[in-house]
């Protein structure tokens, strides 16, 4: 699904990727893990296209990640990053703007839907109507969090997530990406929670392994 | 009915309006002779050669002379307000030099045409002082428009990254900004047209009634301006930026740092790790 071959990215000298290979099936469900600086959040930003490595190439669906492929790419997979950084302004504007987007015309964003995931995922209804810069961190995670799955996709990279939710509520959260067979997850998370569920592979970034 | 000619001379005596900001600056310590003198000084020399310059043009009144003179004022006008954006002269000079000649070119032609009538469409007299008068009040607002364009996303990198990760075309991510960069462009043309001829006598009106027209025509002319300066600046706003983001985006749709005038300054580009 997803495959990374040699990959290598400096910066300004300094080695941010020193040749990571690994790969990724459909519906594995892994972390990567390592030290804060180790690359884990890039190693995203190169699958999403946003940073292009100095040399080694990425695949995905076993097409190498280009200027032309990364656009479709993208349409495929569901983002969140580590400060779930969300537009400014109303909460429920944004879910519009998100769903009229192109590519996701045919998406169900109806308010059923929403309301049903906002229950679940224990927001208040009002949430909808504030700004989005006026959500808590955990506020803005889960909106982040439901944005990810109303946009129906199947691979997903989240990164932090769950950092500032809950803790009771971070169970829930993890175990509803991890539960989903057809679902691929790369997860960076400093969360034990996503650690303990025995469908989870680690990969370690620094040494380039896949820990027992 | 002409306009007083003011006597070298004469002109002299406006110097000594000077002397206001010049003693109350020496009284409460502005720091702003020096500048004030060169200021002062450039203008002058400024306008004295362009006073010498208008008199050929309009002596000669030759086409193609006229329209090369608003190719050099595009480009001294484009040059000197780039300069003080926050993108690299170098990189996005072109793409916008070509909108404002463009848009100013062809609204002042069919002003011209449509409006005022000239039987010849490329007289001096109006091509140019009407290519300049909007270029002088269109131009200050595109740039700020084009400016706030690439800075917010810049600062916003990380919004406009998740918008592309939800799978939006480039056209689609930029959107927002390009709607708020228009607006912000448009709104000290949109600000001064509703407190025109209250709070201040435009400089158009001043011209053309001092030329001797009646504050009528003046009036008519001042309409025909403000209403081209609106559409001059949302149209070179838009088509700066629309022209600009080739060199400004990757094919990947990632804005580079490259064209800001601070990369480098800092160490370079910022990524996430």
């Amino acid at each position: 699904m997803i495959k990374l071959k040699n990959v290598k990215l400096s910066f300004s000298g300094k080695k941010v990727i020193d040749n990571i290979s690994f790969e990724v099936k459909p519906g594995e469900k892994i972390i990567l893990s390592g030290k804060s600086g180790s690359g884990k959040s890039t190693v995203f930003n190169m699958i999403l296209g946003f940073v292009q490595p100095d040399s080694g190439e990425i695949l995905f669906d076993a097409e190498k990640l280009d200027e032309k492929h990364v656009w479709e790419v993208r349409k495929k997979i569901s983002y969140i990053d580590q400060e779930s950084s969300l537009g400014i302004g109303n909460t429920l504007d944004y879910l519009m703007f998100i769903s009229e987007l192109k590519t996701n015309a045919q998406k169900e964003f109806s308010s059923n839907r929403i309301n049903e995931l906002i229950e679940y995922f224990e927001l208040e209804n009002e949430v909808l109507n504030k700004n989005l810069e006026e959500l808590s961190g955990g506020e803005r995670q889960r909106i982040a969090i439901i944005i990810s799955i109303l946009l129906e996709r199947k691979v997903f990279l989240l990164d932090e997530v769950t950092s500032a939710i809950d803790v009771s509520l971070k169970k829930k959260v993890a175990e509803y990406y991890l539960d989903k067979d057809d679902w691929t997850c790369l997860i960076i998370s400093h969360d034990p929670i996503w650690l303990e569920s025995s469908n989870t592979k680690i990969f370690e970034m620094e040494t380039c392994t896949w820990a027992q | 009915m002409g306009t007083i000619d003011i006597a070298f001379s004469s002109l002299f005596f406006s110097f000594f309006l000077l002397g206001i900001p010049i003693l109350l600056s020496l009284k409460y310590g502005f720091g702003i002779i020096k500048p004030l003198l060169f200021a002062v000084f450039r203008m002058c020399i400024q306008l004295i050669l362009i006073g010498i310059f208008l008199k050929y043009l309009f002596h000669w009144n030759n086409s193609l002379i006229n329209v090369c003179w608003i190719i050099v004022m595009v480009t001294v006008a484009v040059f000197s307000v780039l300069k003080d954006s926050a993108l690299k002269i170098k990189k996005v000079f072109f793409p916008v030099f070509i909108s404002f000649l463009i848009t100013i070119f062809s609204v002042v032609v069919y002003l011209n045409i449509m409006v005022i009538k000239l039987t010849n469409i490329f007289d001096a007299k109006y091509l140019i002082i009407l290519s300049g008068m909007l270029l002088g009040s269109s131009l200050r607002g595109s740039i700020i428009g084009i400016s706030h364009f690439y800075k917010s996303i810049k600062k916003d990198s990380k919004r406009f990254l998740y918008v592309l990760s939800l799978g939006a075309d480039r056209n689609e991510a930029i959107l927002p900004y390009l709607k708020e960069s228009v607006q912000l462009a448009l709104k000290p043309s949109i600000a001064t047209m509703a407190t025109i001829g209250i709070v201040a006598l435009p400089g158009m009106m001043t011209g053309v009634i001092l030329g001797g027209a009646s504050p009528l025509v003046a009036i008519k002319y001042q309409i025909m301006i403000m209403v081209s300066v609106v559409a001059c600046a949302s149209s070179t706003v838009i088509l700066s930026i629309l022209m600009t983001l080739k060199i400004c985006f990757n094919k990947y749709g990632i804005l580079q740092m490259e064209v800001f005038t601070d990369f480098g300054k800092n160490n370079g580009k910022k990524r996430n790790t």
